[in-house]
């Protein structure tokens, strides 16, 4: 689409012009444009690609801060995958924070879109009331207070043994501090909420007209309308939602105190990769377990593209 | 058509950036060659030092106050400070020791001595040590050897730690507990313990009190308690100094106290990180395991009636010892190491550095600085200078060499497999065998 109108003026060039080489002249044309980006692409070169290969490197020697990396193959990753029981409690536990966070942090999300896209007024009022906790949230003072909240004696237990459940503080007990991380994550469900809204909004009431005069009651045109129009929309926030979970640190860092306790129940694996490589001074082991993070949600990430062929519908694409 | 005539037209625009290009490289070459000269003109005169360390405000306030005194005597000399909380000092450091320069003089902790000495990071200290550079003639030699590292003498400690409990008088009266000894054994504590809980006494949020803290996933007690049966938390640089027998027995002991409800519950502990949110600090405890220093703060959350009391014994063999709070040492790439010592000698030896710093560090390590300012202490403070005292008078073994590399690791192994014990999630003779594959891979790599 956008490549057609820049390209057809340098086609008549080429024909009404043709002193100058044409080559030339394309070049002198884009060099502004280079020139435009080069902080961008320094910036990328230098903060980006170049970290990310010495990263590789060092994931496969022994960096420890203080002596020069040796070489040591793929002993870091044979070490991570055989002998370290602690790299794979990590992974559970990010798989099971995961599988429950992104689910539940969209259906809210959708939910919340859905009763906001009936609201007439105050629907603007509302939307920014559900988005503020997604720009607070991932602050480390929102995650302490949370943590508060939870604490023994904090706000939550208190309410909680007032109606007659009576489990303490959710931050000391291995089976339930997750769950902190996990509500932390879920209640910020207005960055997908705004995304859902807009999708909607772009649902043509045309087909919710037509449908209604086929006989289709509410719930029948929710799935037969809404669900199909949407699912692009809920693809793109179920990716975007699934790769940051992997990658979730600050909440978990701040609810247990930055050691993944108690028991190692909130050790998520970016807080495992932080603890290998700042406090024990593995940094080549971090490496690797950095690296093999990325290549798992790279995986991921293709695997539900490759499925989301049978189930999102693009409608611009339909009839072609 | 019309976009051609625009691209002749961006020709001079392209004269001006270069133009422009040109001025802005040329002001920042004059700028680069003035500050050359600006350099190099004042060179032969002005000395600047880096100084940093961890800490609260107090010791902030003490330590630049210390170092004022110091430029004042030193002209042309200016130290330039920096501090911050513990935990991203270390991390600041191990980033600055990575990129080739921590501070001229850096303040360290034990556990780093080996990691830092090890991989070249900090000055030698055995030639200012010899020539009287840094005065070390009224540091007790036992404790000096704390900052070596293979024999040699990689940083001084500057301040003299040791270990107790924090206890409340009034509810040990109440249990008919009497006041704790220096040769007082675990039994003994284990006994005091159970008395306090069956008080049946109650906190502020209705819960019971226990006699102490679960002394189980602290190394440092751990440390203790294996010292006094005569072993040691390290053999070598790359061996642990007990076996996976002694370790289950610790937290078999442990593991029962906190069943019986005679110490701290799993959730309190795992949710005690600062003196507020210790067991003793939420009243449900009646003791706390924890280093001289920061006693003052529990007495001035919890009043009149704590006292510090000395580490069990086993029969009579103390565990403690006399511990570097923290040390001092230069950087190995210090482009001015004479002025750093001089810095790190003032900083131990002047009479009114040690008047300026006070206990910040705890015990002054020089003996005469130390008894000089004792005189001005009073209370809690007072308490823990006197304790200290008593202790050297009781006969403490030697303190250990500095910790090896893996130490920082493996003390967070140590907490994490009690955890898993705390949490029945694992027996004592298994989270033991746990710890001792994760040291072990430590210890080796």
């Amino acid at each position: 689409m956008s490549t057609v109108p820049t390209r057809a003026p340098a086609r008549a060039h080429r024909t009404t012009e043709p002193e100058p080489p044409a080559e030339r002249r394309h070049r002198e044309r884009q060099w502004p444009a280079y020139v435009f980006l080069t902080p961008w692409m320094t910036g990328a070169a230098v903060l980006t690609l170049v970290p990310m290969a010495v990263s590789l490197y060092l994931s496969f020697t022994d960096y420890n801060l203080f002596d020069p990396p040796q070489w040591v193959g793929l002993r870091n990753y044979q070490e991570m995958l055989t002998e370290d029981p602690r790299f794979w409690r990590s992974v559970g536990t990010t798989l099971l924070y995961v599988v429950v966070a992104v689910p539940l942090k969209l259906l809210l999300a959708l939910g919340a879109a859905l009763l906001l896209r009936s609201l007439g007024r105050g629907r603007a009022f509302y939307r920014s009331a559900f988005y503020a906790p997604s720009l607070l949230g991932a602050s480390m003072s929102i995650a302490l207070v949370w943590r508060a909240l939870f604490n023994d004696g904090g706000s939550v237990s208190q309410v909680l043994s007032a109606v007659g459940i009576d489990v303490g503080g959710w931050v000391g007990d291995p089976d339930l501090a997750v769950f902190v991380v996990v509500l932390l994550t879920v209640w910020q469900f207005g960055a997908p909420m705004v995304i859902f809204l807009a999708g909607l909004q772009q649902i043509s009431p045309d087909l919710y007209e037509a449908a209604a005069l086929d006989g289709a009651g509410r719930w029948r045109q929710f799935v037969s309308v809404t669900v199909p129009m949407l699912s692009p929309v809920v693809f793109f926030n179920l990716v975007l939602e699934m790769i940051q979970s992997f990658q979730v640190f600050t909440p978990a860092f701040a609810v247990s105190g930055g050691d993944g306790g108690p028991a190692d129940s909130t050790m998520f694996y970016t807080l495992y990769l932080y603890e290998r490589g700042f406090t024990a001074s593995h940094m080549g082991y971090a490496a690797a377990m950095a690296w093999l993070l990325l290549i798992v949600i790279g995986v991921i990430t293709l695997i539900l593209f490759r499925t989301s062929r049978s189930w999102v519908f693009y409608a611009d694409t339909e009839g072609r | 058509m019309p976009e051609f005539r625009s691209g002749r037209r961006r020709h001079p625009g392209r004269r001006a950036v270069l133009a422009a290009a040109a001025v802005g490289l040329s002001t920042a070459l004059t700028a680069t060659l003035s500050a050359c000269s600006a350099a190099s003109d004042t060179a032969s005169e002005e000395i600047t030092l880096t100084f940093s360390w961890w800490g609260n405000d107090d010791r902030s306030e003490r330590t630049k106050k210390a170092v004022r005194l110091f430029e004042r005597e030193h002209p042309g000399v200016t130290v330039r400070t920096s501090n911050a909380d513990f935990g991203s000092y270390m991390q600041k450091l191990a980033t600055q020791a990575a990129g080739g320069g921590i501070p001229d003089v850096a303040q360290l902790d034990y556990r780093q001595i080996s990691q830092y000495a090890g991989g070249g990071t900090l000055l030698p200290l055995d030639d200012a040590v010899a020539d009287g550079t840094i005065r070390t003639s009224e540091i007790d030699e036992e404790f000096l050897r704390t900052g070596t590292y293979e024999d040699e003498q990689f940083a001084i400690p500057a301040g003299r730690g040791i270990t107790g409990y924090a206890y409340d008088a009034g509810i040990y009266k109440k249990a008919g507990i009497p006041t704790p000894r220096p040769d007082w054994t675990w039994q003994d504590w284990a006994a005091a313990n159970r008395k306090i809980a069956t008080l049946g006494l109650k906190s502020p949020d209705g819960r019971a009190v226990a006699g102490a803290n679960d002394n189980g996933p602290n190394e440092d007690i751990f440390e203790n308690w294996v010292r006094s049966r005569g072993g040691q938390l390290y053999a070598s640089q790359t061996k642990l100094g007990f076996t996976e027998d002694d370790l289950t027995e610790f937290w078999t002991f442990c593991d029962t106290l906190r069943e019986e409800g005679s110490v701290a519950q799993a959730e309190d502990t795992a949710q005690a990180k600062t003196t507020e949110t210790s067991p003793i600090g939420r009243g449900l405890a009646a003791a706390d395991y924890t280093w001289d220093a920061p006693f003052p703060g529990y007495a001035a959350l919890l009043g009149d009636d704590l006292h510090f009391a000395p580490v069990p014994t086993t029969d009579g063999r103390q565990g403690a010892y006399f511990k570097p709070s923290m040390l001092l040492g230069i950087g190995a790439n210090s482009e001015h190491p004479e002025e750093a010592t001089a810095l790190v000698d003032f900083l131990l030896n002047d009479p009114r550095a040690g008047d300026a710093l006070g206990f910040t560090r705890s015990t002054p390590p020089n003996r005469e600085i130390a008894a000089r300012v004792a005189k001005t202490l009073e209370g809690p403070e007072r308490e823990i200078y006197e304790y200290a005292l008593r202790m050297e008078k009781y006969g403490l073994d030697a303190p250990p060499t500095a910790p090896p590399r893996g130490d920082v690791a493996i003390q967070t192994a140590f907490k994490r497999a009690y955890h898993r014990v705390m949490y029945e999630l694992t027996s004592p003779r298994q989270a033991a065998r746990e710890f001792f594959d994760e040291a072990n891979r430590e210890l080796r790599s």
